[in-house]
C-alpha cells in the first residue's frame, strides 16, 4: 500500500519523466561514444561488455547517482515543503513505513534506470562487436551487480534527504558525498566501500573474491543504513 | 529602492540557511585528497610541471569540474525554496519593485556566492599547501598574485554558466527538472573541453580555463588554449540572453 501511495505522491513532481530522461541520457553515452570513436574500441581484445563498461561506466554511474540524490531530495521535499510530514505523523503508521515506501519507489526507478542502460550496452555490443554465447550472461551479471551496489547509495541518499527539512541542505550534502566519491581512488577497497562510491565499480576490474566482498559489503551496508534510519527516526520522534 | 538595497535584502534572506557550512565542507573535502596525496606531485616529470604548480592546478581542476557547478545549483535551489516556503515570493511580487530588478538582485547574490566559494578555496589552498609543504619538506606555496589572477579568470568565466543555472531555476517550476538538468549538464563538461565547440557549453568554461592553464604550466602537455574570438562573443551572448529571459519570466508562474 505504501508503495502505491508514495508513487502517487511523486506523480506530479516530474519524478518519473526525470528518471526516464536521465536513463536515456546515460544510455546515450555508450551509443555516442561508439558512434564517434568506435575505431578505438573495436580492436581491443576483451569481452564487448567489458570494453563498453570500461569506457563509459564512470560517466553513466555518475548520472545514476546524481539522479538518485535528486530523486531522494524531491521525495522528501514534497513532505517537508508544506508540512505534509506532520500530517503523516498523526496517521496510525510508522514514519519508517513511509521511508521504506519511498525506498521501494526509488529502487523501482533505479531498476528502470539500470534496465535502460543495460539495454543500451547490450545493443552496442550487438551492433559493434561480434556476439558471443556468454554475452547474455555477462550483461545480466553486470546488471545484477550494479543493482546490488546501487542499493547502499539509494538508502544513504534517502537517509540524508529524510533528515534535512530544507531541500538545499540534503542536496548539498548529497552532492558533496558524490564529489567525495569521485575523488576516492578505485584501487583502495576500504575507501570504495563509501556508499556513494560503490556504484562506480564494475565487474571486470576485479577478481571473483573481490566481487564477492563487494556484494557482501553492499548487502551489509544496505541493512545497516536501514537500521540506522529506523533508529534516527525513533530518536527524532521522541525529541520533537 | 536602490539595487544595492535589494541585494542586501536577498543576502539577509539566506542568512540562516547554513549554506556557508555546506560551502566550507565542500572546500575542505576538495583539498583533503590533495594534502594526503601530496607526494604524487613529485612524479609529474612526464608532464613537465613543477610540484607546486601541479598541486595548485589539480586542486582547482577538481573544483571546477564538479563541486563548484554543483554547489551553484544547490544555491539556486536555496534561493528558490526560501521564497516558495510560506509564499514569500508572492509578498515580494506585491511590493512596488520591478521584477527584473528583483531577479537581477538574486542573480548578483548567486554570483557573489560563487566569488565567496572561490575565495574560500584560495584560503583553503594556502592552508593545505602549508600543511602539505611541512609534510613533504617542500614549498608548495605560489605567489598570491598568480593565484588570484588564475582564480579570477575562472570566476569571470563561470558567469555565463551561473546565468544559465539561474535561467533553469527561474523558468522550470518543477525542482526535479531544474536541479536534474543543472547537475546532469555538469557531467559531460569533462568530454566537452576536448572538443572544438567548448565555447558553446557554458558549464565547461571554468574547467576549460584551468585545463588550458595546466597546458601552459606543463611543458610537455598540449591542451587547447583560450581563443577569445569565438568564445567571448558567444559567452556574452549566452549570458545576456539567459539573463533577459529569466528577468522576463521571473515571477510569472506565481502571478498567474
Amino acid at each position: 500500500m505504501s508503495f502505491g501511495l508514495e508513487l502517487r505522491k511523486v506523480k506530479r513532481t516530474g519524478f518519473l519523466p526525470a528518471f526516464l530522461g536521465g536513463g536515456i541520457l546515460a544510455a546515450a553515452v555508450p551509443v555516442l561514444n561508439m558512434a564517434f570513436r568506435s575505431e578505438i574500441y573495436v580492436g581491443i581484445n576483451a569481452a564487448p561488455v567489458n570494453i563498453l563498461l570500461n569506457a563509459n561506466w564512470q560517466i553513466m554511474s555518475m548520472f545514476n547517482i546524481l539522479l538518485v540524490v535528486v530523486g531522494a531530495c524531491i521525495m522528501y521535499n514534497t513532505e517537508y515543503a508544506e508540512g505534509a510530514i506532520q500530517k503523516m505523523c498523526t496517521l496510525p503508521t510508522k514514519e519508517s513505513t513511509m521511508f521504506f515506501g519511498k525506498i521501494a519507489v526509488l529502487i523501482a526507478v533505479s531498476i528502470l534506470l539500470l534496465l535502460i542502460e543495460t539495454i543500451s550496452v547490450f545493443g552496442c555490443s550487438v551492433h559493434w562487436f561480434e556476439v558471443s554465447a556468454d554475452l547474455y550472461m555477462e550483461t545480466l551479471k553486470s546488471f545484477g551487480f550494479f543493482l546490488l551496489l546501487m542499493l547502499p547509495t539509494v538508502f544513504c541518499a534517502l537517509l540524508i534527504a529524510s533528515l534535512s527539512k530544507n531541500m538545499w541542505i540534503g542536496l548539498g550534502i548529497g552532492v558533496m558525498c558524490v564529489f567525495a566519491a569521485t575523488m576516492i581512488p578505485s584501487q583502495n577497497f576500504v575507501l570504495t566501500l563509501f556508499p556513494f562510491a560503490l556504484p562506480f565499480q564494475t565487474l571486470e576490474n576485479h577478481t571473483a573474491d573481490v566481487i564477492r566482498n563487494y556484494a557482501a559489503a553492499g548487502a551489509v551496508e544496505t541493512v545497516l543504513i536501514a537500521l540506522l534510519e529506523i533508529m534516527i527516526l525513533k530518536v527524532r520522534r521522541s525529541f520533537e | 529602492m536602490s539595487f544595492l538595497f535589494l541585494v542586501g535584502v536577498e543576502l539577509k534572506k539566506i542568512r540562516r540557511s547554513k549554506i556557508f557550512l555546506i560551502l566550507v565542507l565542500a572546500t575542505v573535502i576538495l583539498w583533503i585528497p590533495s594534502v594526503l596525496n601530496a607526494d604524487l606531485n613529485f612524479g609529474m616529470q612526464a608532464e613537465g610541471i613543477s610540484p607546486e604548480n601541479n598541486f595548485f592546478i589539480q586542486g582547482f581542476m577538481a573544483m571546477a569540474w564538479f563541486i563548484f557547478p554543483a554547489t551553484m545549483v544547490v544555491i539556486t535551489v536555496l534561493q528558490n525554496q526560501t521564497e516558495r516556503a510560506g509564499h514569500g515570493i508572492l509578498k515580494m511580487l506585491a511590493l512596488p519593485v520591478s521584477t527584473a530588478k528583483l531577479c537581477m538582485a538574486k542573480f548578483v547574490v548567486l554570483v557573489s556566492f560563487s566569488a565567496i566559494q572561490f575565495l574560500m578555496s584560495i584560503g583553503m589552498y594556502y592552508v593545505s599547501a602549508t600543511i602539505a609543504g611541512s609534510m613533504q619538506n617542500y614549498n608548495f606555496i605560489l605567489p598570491p598574485l598568480f593565484i588570484f589572477k588564475e582564480v579570477g579568470m575562472m570566476w569571470i568565466s563561470s558567469i555565463p554558466m551561473l546565468s544559465l543555472f539561474w535561467l533553469l531555476a527561474v523558468c522550470i517550476q518543477a525542482p526535479v527538472f531544474s536541479i536534474g538538468i543543472g547537475l546532469a549538464s555538469v557531467v559531460p563538461s569533462v568530454l566537452i573541453i576536448n572538443t572544438k565547440v567548448y565555447f558553446a557549453y557554458p558549464m565547461a568554461y571554468p574547467f576549460f580555463v584551468i585545463t588550458s592553464e595546466y597546458g601552459k604550466l606543463a611543458t610537455n602537455l598540449n591542451t587547447a588554449q583560450v581563443e577569445l574570438i569565438p568564445w567571448l562573443p558567444v559567452a556574452a551572448l549566452i549570458t545576456v540572453v539567459c539573463l533577459m529571459i529569466s528577468c522576463i519570466r521571473f515571477g510569472q508562474a506565481e502571478r498567474r
